[in-house]
């Protein structure tokens, strides 16, 4: 399905419809703009009617687990509060406007933005787009494979609570494999917002010409430090509802526990504590269908074959429980576990924090810190020097916080461009 | 004695039960061999405490050591020389990485057999010539995938007048050209003799539907017929359901459901599956089919659903006797299809896996392991 011009149309439409795009995003950047307030507005007023449950069922359908934290996150993220915060944080006026002696300053969209969205995330790809109305962009979204039909629902809502963002918003279900219209895409806009890991940023890459900006959002790994406690029962439950929680898909999602110790062995004391606790989380949050469960079955019996075959060093111990595992590794670099409740477990004591941590800079995120209060201030220090972007208390890795930065950047900033004009 | 020979030249491929003590000998064999000359599996099978010799009847064969797909393809394993391997196929990598199996010259003589008493007992062997269009790829010697390979060798079914592929291999790399096969059809339409495609599911439903956006429909000559092997690859999304298909080909080729062939099987496996009148999978007597149970990977009762375990003694180079898909399936007793073939049968319903959700965390990790630099 595209949503082009406010309306929708079967996706075999989709070149006919590209080669006329260029006209009418010529004629839209053109006219007035679209007003800040009327974005914040509308989808202020979307977020009273998904809070008032008229999606309820929409959201139910994809989600029954989560269904009412997507709804509180949702709606938390299109309040107008929100917005005005956000503003106000990272496109502040005394930054870009004011003028100096010669110049006068002013923040105006990039212009056309394409979104290249990845599909781990409930409506993320819709948030993309509000971001880019909200500077004022021209959007051009292209969904994820794995896409529900959420996005869709709510941006043709958007349009038709607000006539005036259908020249605003297209959408296409183009698959990552046409090139072709890929390409087309990219040359009508002025940046591209890509989602996902490597496969995807790369491609991107080739496709846009030089001088497109390019926002790349996302392959990131993410990590809990632990260093003593404040209230250790209350500290390990939160980190393993938030471990099982999000399957750990997410960027912000916890793969590796790191412990603050010299020995190895005391790993297996934490893994003895720890794994009762992360079984009953997952017991509790990780509903696998029979795919997912499928997979992940075969992929321990892997492990067993490897081990035997004698593929794998023996440098590793795991502790099974009933619906999720902890492995003790004596290599301390930072990686992606086997996800949906199994995570790793490292040894990294505090003066290391810097020298391992380094060595995977590019990829760092949160870090999720459990530690002594006298200690806290110390640790977050080490660990934002070390190239980590945001350190959270160990449950909420993965809550949003509004205001936040994304990955080191405030995500406004990227989609808009400051212009000089020389006063006469 | 050679019971992968007797077992091969059998004469009625699906008398799985009549076969039963002959299979499970020259499963017996097989592993033995494998055991003696793969160190890796023979100390994958010491650390389950199973011995070939343990392999005395049916039920036996559960017990049996499995190796999945995913495991082919990160470890190549080889019982016999290279050098004494004249095929070593790798598989079409979905996802990336690929399986690298040796087929050894006694599996190769087993598989020609199979294949010619397969085809011979669904009616796929014809004296007549025809044309072929092959929606694969073009052999190449840079392509070494058994689709390739195999796509070729079904045209050998039937005399070929001319062979038309969808993939041809140009500037370096594979390109689809659908307009020619469109061509191919309309020309094979006018002509006295029918016409067989075979190939990729998704290439031929492109066809069909290219054909039906130009508005054009031809009657093919009787005797024609689709053959579907390779399954969706890429295209996942884009899959259609069979009857689809099958309306669309009556309507643009005039070819009907009783003439539209599929046939399943992976390069770990490499067991000719075709599908009776009925569109069902049934077992042969070269393998067993094992449903497992997604989460405990016990074996489930028939008419349950579970991942797919598929076993055969046909080949000595790479220790793929008893392999494990990432296909879900299920398992239907012989009495189930009513199509007259004598022996259990299984569909496939879809895969496991994380299958459209690509993780952001996973993403990273292949930067790790990709080392760009980035």
């Amino acid at each position: 399905m595209i949503l082009y011009g406010g309306e929708t149309y079967p996706s075999d439409q989709q070149d006919r419809l590209l080669s006329d795009l260029e006209k009418r995003i010529d004629r839209t950047l053109c006219g007035e703009g679209l007003s800040r307030e009327t974005v914040i507005s509308t989808v202020d007023r979307l977020a009273e009617r998904i809070e008032a449950g008229e999606f309820d069922e929409l959201i139910n359908s994809f989600a029954p687990d989560k269904a009412q934290y997507y709804k509180e996150t949702a709606v938390r993220a299109m309040k107008r509060e929100t917005a005005h915060k956000r503003l106000a944080i990272e496109l502040p006026e005394a930054l870009f406007s004011g003028c100096t002696e010669r110049l006068n300053k002013r923040v105006f969209p990039l212009g056309v933005l394409f979104h290249i969205a990845a599909g781990n995330a409930e409506g993320l790809p819709a948030l993309s787009v509000y971001e880019g109305l909200l500077t004022g962009n021209i959007n051009i979204l292209k969904l994820p494979s794995a896409d529900n039909g959420l996005t869709l629902t709510i941006l043709r809502e958007l349009i038709r609570m607000e006539p005036a963002l259908a020249d605003y918003i297209y959408v296409f279900d183009t698959p990552s494999t046409d090139l072709e219209a890929m390409k087309k895409m990219a040359e009508l806009s002025d940046g591209i917002a890509v989602w996902g890991g490597e496969t995807a940023v790369s491609a991107v890459r080739a496709l846009a010409k030089p001088g497109t900006r390019l926002i790349e959002w996302g392959h990131r790994l993410s990590f809990a430090y632990i260093s003593g406690y404040a209230d250790k029962e209350t500290e390990l439950r939160a980190l393993a509802e938030h471990i099982a929680s999000t399957g750990q898909i997410l960027c912000s999602s916890c793969q590796v526990i790191y412990l603050d110790i010299d020995r190895l062995e005391e790993a297996e004391e934490f893994c003895r504590d720890f794994l009762p606790v992360l079984d009953a989380a997952a017991e509790k949050y990780l509903h696998l269908d029979i795919g997912e469960a499928a997979q992940l079955s075969v992929r321990r019996y892997c492990e067993g074959l490897e081990r035997a075959a004698g593929y794998t060093e023996k440098s590793k111990k795991r502790f099974n429980g009933k619906n999720s595992s902890l492995t003790i590794c004596k290599s301390s670099t930072l990686e992606l576990s086997d996800m949906y409740a199994n995570v790793l477990v490292k040894r990294l004591p505090e003066k290391h924090i810097l020298p391992v941590l380094r060595r995977t800079k590019s990829l760092l995120q949160t870090a999720g810190l459990i530690c002594r209060p006298e200690s806290r201030d110390r640790l977050t220090e080490t660990l934002l020097r070390a190239g980590v972007n945001r350190v959270t208390l160990a449950g909420s890795m993965s809550v949003p916080i509004t205001g936040e930065v994304h990955d080191g950047e405030y995500a406004l900033r990227r989609y808009v461009r400051v212009t000089d004009t020389e006063n006469c | 004695m050679d019971h992968r020979k007797e077992l091969f030249d059998w004469k009625e491929p699906y008398d799985t039960a009549g076969t039963s003590d002959l299979f499970i000998q020259t499963m017996r064999d097989c592993c033995r061999f494998h055991y003696d000359n793969c160190p890796e599996y023979q100390r994958i099978l010491d650390a389950a405490d199973f011995r070939p010799e343990e392999l005395k009847e049916e039920e036996d064969l559960e017990r049996l050591p499995f190796l999945p797909t995913v495991f082919l393809k990160k470890h190549h394993l080889f019982s016999m020389p290279l050098n004494r391997l004249p095929i070593k196929a790798t598989s079409s990598g979905t996802g990336g990485r690929y399986s690298k199996i040796g087929f050894d010259a006694g599996g190769l003589a087993g598989a020609f057999k199979m294949v010619i008493r397969v085809f011979s007992k669904l009616g796929l062997l014809s004296p007549v010539p025809c044309h072929y269009i092959i929606f694969g790829f073009k052999p190449h010697r840079s392509n070494h995938t058994a689709v390739a390979k195999t796509a070729t060798g079904y045209t050998l079914l039937t005399p070929a007048l001319s062979r038309t592929y969808a993939l041809k291999y140009e500037n370096g790399k594979y390109e689809p050209d659908l307009e020619g096969t469109v061509k191919a059809f309309q020309k094979s339409a006018g002509s006295a003799f029918p016409t067989r495609t075979i190939g990729f599911p998704s290439y031929t439903w492109f066809a069909l539907k290219l054909m039906e956006e130009k508005g054009m429909a031809v009657k093919l000559p009787k005797g024609s017929k689709i053959m579907l092997a390779g399954g969706w690859k890429q295209f996942y999304k884009e899959q259609v359901d069979k009857h689809e298909m099958y309306a669309l080909a009556e309507k643009i080729l005039g070819i009907g459901e009783e003439d539209i062939v599929e046939a399943y099987g992976a390069v770990e496996h490499p067991i000719l599956y075709c599908d009776c009148k009925k569109h069902h999978f049934h077992v042969p007597i070269y393998s067993r089919v094992i449903i497992r149970d997604v989460e405990t990977l016990k074996p489930v009762e028939n008419g349950k659903l579970g991942l797919v375990n598929l076993i055969t003694p046909m080949f000595r180079g790479t220790p793929i006797l008893s392999i494990m898909t990432d296909d879900l399936g299920i398992l239907h007793d012989a009495k189930e299809c009513g199509c007259g073939i004598d022996s259990p049968w299984f569909e496939i319903i879809g895969r496991a896996g994380f299958v459209d959700i690509k993780t952001c965390a996973a993403g990273a990790a292949e930067m790790l392991k990709g080392g760009t630099g980035k």
